[in-house]
């Protein structure tokens, strides 16, 4: 009890750190924490669903981009709270079909779907507004700063964060570990393994929605090449494996160190910039698959069995 | 007594080869029923039909009159049917407790919280694995999976229970440890259908006993006379005899 305390007092304590941070930068210092935090909150959200059920999804730029446009094509006629609803319950809407339609895929047949996915809404997009509004790009003209999309997206992160540690305590948690172990005996037992699958997708697609929604007033100038941006779903792919897709904290490890080394390099390499993150995804997809944490923990398992080992010879022996 | 499962010209097809070929019984409530037969003959495919694992390429099971044959196996879990696996299905990555723990959770009304935790403590209790709930799963011995596999299934408070071969690879002692415990389940009126081997158990434990050889039922009845039986004793003594 004393220690659930401490620790709610601990993370609230961070939270107030990191939301009074933006008093201390100038612009872009908070155009660099807003980056970041939204990479942890897209990666934290990505491995709600594909951590614990190993689906890889490239779909993250599908349902962000959905968010980001749907602020675009509203930012004029509705209030901005309302906005962001809308916005939910699209992502939301979609999540739903796409996952009713492709959670019966399994492996590389899923990934390539969602791949898919992602560039059909994008050419979905650009036709509609060639063919239909006239203009392929859009202004939004909204009156909030830099700080209050910072704040609004660590409030998300937090959230999804929250969601992540309640999900690991709750029946829902229980089932994706079982499911995960065996679905012949989760079906069994009386897990309704798709329904499972599917709520999980969706929230973690809603999440990822809100966040393209959050981060588009930023742009000023939208179109469809910049929010259904490919890079995007694959830098939250390989940030969220970095630090391990099963862990709670992991994506947050993963996304931190990642976010900045590609800030660094796209201003210092802008031309080998794609190169470099095509080698790294290779590298952290083949060197560490369970993420760095795991590697760490493993680690440090092995430091502590040799430890053990040195100490008492005898006593292995006498048993 | 009313019949719990009742079956009728079940088929199953995997592709050109019919596995299970127009089987038709009935198991009362409350009765324990031996579904026999050689290597092959069909008795785990009719066992997974029953539990959802596996469509019916055609035919009827009935569950207390309800239809089930083509739902899915987490339906039928929720209208009573619980099993254990020919070759033992464990979770390994989660404690003992949370492998029973899953079928609280999940069945219809869910268990969860305390009263789950009470409830695995004397489920692994009465199935021998009492203050075992904490070690991981791929830890215990072939029997204690065994063990914890059925204290899975008896979690569910099932209607009816499938075992099968749940009490081959045991000890000798061990057998009558799980011979005494299914009778135990039969005194708390559970209706059990089990695939068995070992004419011991099936003796002591059955009162019907139905036969299957490739494909169809040969035998359907008293346990000692299906036993006797000409056609039985051939299909046992043949070349498929395991
Ligand atoms: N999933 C499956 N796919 C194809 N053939 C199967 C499958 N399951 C069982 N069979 C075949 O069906 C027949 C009956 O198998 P089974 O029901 O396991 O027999 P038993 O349990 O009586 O030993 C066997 O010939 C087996 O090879
Ligand atoms: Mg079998």
């Amino acid at each position: 009890m004393v220690r659930a305390l401490l620790a709610v007092i601990f993370f609230a304590g961070a939270l107030a750190a990191l939301a009074w941070l933006p008093t201390q930068f100038g612009a872009y210092g908070v155009g660099l924490l807003l980056g970041m935090t939204g990479y942890v909150t897209l990666a934290s959200a990505w491995a709600l669903f594909s951590g614990p059920t190993r689906y890889v999804s490239l779909a993250t730029v599908a349902f962000f981009g959905i968010g980001a446009y749907t602020v675009a094509v509203l930012s004029e006629t509705l209030p901005y709270p309302l906005i962001l609803l809308v916005a939910a319950a699209v992502g939301l809407c979609v999540a739903l079909v796409v996952g009713l339609a492709t959670l019966r895929l399994a492996g590389v047949y899923f990934v390539i779907f969602t791949f898919g996915l992602a560039e059909l809404i994008r050419q979905l997009v650009t036709w509609y507004e060639v063919n239909i509004t006239g203009t392929l790009g859009r202004y939004i003209f909204l009156p909030i700063s830099g700080e209050q999309i910072y704040w609004q997206l660590l409030a998300l992160a937090a959230v999804t964060i929250g969601l992540g540690w309640w999900i690991g305590r709750s029946r829902i948690g229980l089932a994706l570990k079982v499911i995960g172990d065996d679905e012949v005996v989760a079906a069994h037992v009386g897990i309704n393994i798709a329904r499972v699958k599917l709520a999980l997708f969706a929230v973690s697609a809603t999440i990822i929605t809100l966040v393209g929604a959050i981060q588009a007033p930023r742009w000023t100038y939208v179109e469809p090449s910049i929010v259904f941006n490919p890079t995007i779903s694959f830098l939250t792919l390989i940030m969220a494996l970095l630090g391990g897709a099963n862990r709670l904290w992991g994506p947050l490890l993963g996304a931190v160190p990642l976010f900045l080394l590609f800030e660094w390099l796209s201003a210092n390499f802008p031309n080998h910039y794609s190169i470099i993150l095509g080698l790294l995804f290779i590298a952290i997809v083949f060197v560490m698959p369970q993420g760095v944490l795991a590697m760490v923990e493993r680690g440090w398992s092995r430091v502590g069995q040799r430890g053990r080992k040195a100490e008492p010879a005898g006593t292995e022996a006498a048993q | 007594m009313t019949a719990l499962i009742e079956i009728t010209g079940l088929r199953k097809q995997f592709g050109g080869l019919t596995a299970v070929d127009d089987v038709s019984f009935v198991v009362a409530e409350g009765e324990i029923v031996a579904l026999l037969g050689p290597n092959g003959s069909g008795k785990t495919t009719v066992l997974n039909m029953i539990s959802g694992a596996l469509a019916p390429t055609s035919g009827a099971i009935r569950l207390a009159g309800e239809e089930i044959a083509g739902l899915g196996p987490h339906r039928i879990a929720h209208k009573g049917v619980a099993r254990t696996f020919q070759l033992v299905r464990i979770l390994p990555s989660l404690t003992v407790g949370e492998n029973v723990m899953a079928a609280l959770a999940f069945r219809h009304p869910p268990v969860w919280g305390g009263a789950a935790e009470a409830r695995v403590e004397t489920l692994l209790e009465e199935i021998g694995l009492g203050g075992r709930g904490a070690e991981r799963a791929d830890n215990l011995t072939y029997i204690d999976q065994k063990r914890m596999e059925l204290a899975r299934a008896l979690a569910a408070e099932p209607r009816l229970l499938l075992l099968d071969e749940w009490l081959s690879g045991l000890n000798p002692t061990e057998l009558q440890v799980g011979i005494e415990l299914i009778l135990s389940l039969r005194r708390s009126g559970m209706t059990v259908l089990l695939v068995e081997h070992i004419m011991e158990a099936v003796r002591a434990l059955c009162s019907r006993a139905v036969v299957m050889n490739a494909g169809r039922t040969i035998a359907d009845g008293p346990t000692e006379a299906v036993l006797a039986d000409a056609d039985v004793i051939r299909a046992y003594l043949g070349e498929d005899h395991a």
